[in-house]
């Protein structure tokens, strides 16, 4: 058992929080594959939270918390852990912060980074086109 | 609609003087009439790719900071907003505009979003090489185009089209 009671697996069924630091990072209705896009300075993976989309206070708490004053947070795209393995990638828990996780297994090509930006879009496309977008009404004080 | 600029709302109505009889003045108003008309059809060609021009440099301005997403962010790049620029320039007149996104890594995302089952993103850095993929129903796939800065290659054009809807793409 985690830190924060969560089991050391991220079950197929569980939602997972990535939050929008950009609000170019979403339109009215839809989250662009960028925002899933992998962190190349922190080992190619993307940083999510283990949570739904509900209680929202919760959920816009953790995000200001996390990503503290440096950064707004406009929102955040929810989707299963399930649909991640679909997309042929992996989540795996990594605390401390609490609740938090990575997904990894990013398509990785040292001898051409634009072809592995390409693929790394792809899977990005496959993880928006089922994940739910909750926007934030107000920004970080 | 287009907002006409102030400028051209004086010389409509210097235009539209009907008072001015000599030669001279006729001609200018001729002159003036036509610079208009060619203004107005400038503006209404050019009108939706200034607008993502413009939401290109907003978002190179929002994002010219490093870290600026809290998690080591690069700016965005100066070249990637050139390449994005002339790219928006050189798309055929009646395709779509994007969206406009920074990246982490300083590149500039484009994308064309129709439904969440149909999409197309290109990734616009430094290089004259753009990461493309593209999610269509159940086909899906990504690739490496060469942009020399004034012909988009068919693969990409063919690509907005599908991921718009040919119909679509017709009509804008």
């Amino acid at each position: 058992m985690l830190p924060s009671g969560l089991p050391e697996v991220v079950g197929d069924a569980e939602s997972l929080a990535r939050f929008l630091r950009s609000s170019s990072y979403f339109n009215a209705t839809n989250v662009k594959p960028v925002a899933f896009l992998p962190n190349p300075k922190e080992a190619m993976t993307t940083s999510v939270f283990r949570h739904e989309a509900e209680p929202r206070d919760r959920l816009l708490q953790i995000g200001r918390e996390q990503i503290g004053s440096t950064a707004n947070v406009h929102g955040a795209a929810i989707c299963k852990a399930a649909v991640v393995r679909e997309a042929r990638l992996d989540v795996i828990p990594d605390e401390p912060p609490l609740l938090h996780a990575n997904i990894v297994g990013w398509p990785v090509n040292a001898a051409d980074e634009r072809l592995q930006k390409a693929a790394q879009i792809e899977r990005a496309l496959v993880l928006v086109s089922k994940c739910t977008l909750v926007r934030f009404e107000s920004k970080a004080p | 609609m287009t907002s006409i600029p102030p400028d051209y709302a004086s010389l409509n109505a210097a235009v539209g003087d009907e008072t001015a009889v000599s030669p001279e003045a006729e001609t200018i108003r001729r002159s003036v009439s036509a610079a208009m008309e060619s203004m107005q059809q400038s503006i209404a060609l050019f009108g939706p790719k200034t607008s993502a021009v413009s939401e290109i440099l907003a978002v190179a301005a929002e994002h010219g900071e490093a870290d600026w997403n809290g998690e080591g962010a690069d700016p965005v790049s100066m070249p990637a907003v050139d390449q994005a620029r002339a790219f928006i320039f050189a798309l055929p007149f009646g395709f779509p505009m994007p969206g406009v996104a920074p990246e982490p890594d300083g590149s500039i995302s484009l994308d064309w979003i129709y439904s969440r089952s149909c999409m197309f993103s290109i990734s616009v850095g430094a290089s004259d090489r753009l990461a493309l993929a593209w999610l269509d129903g159940t086909d899906q796939g990504h690739a490496v185009a060469r942009f020399d800065g004034e012909r988009i290659p068919p693969l990409i054009l063919e690509r907005i089209r599908e991921a718009m809807g040919n119909a679509a793409v017709r009509a804008a």
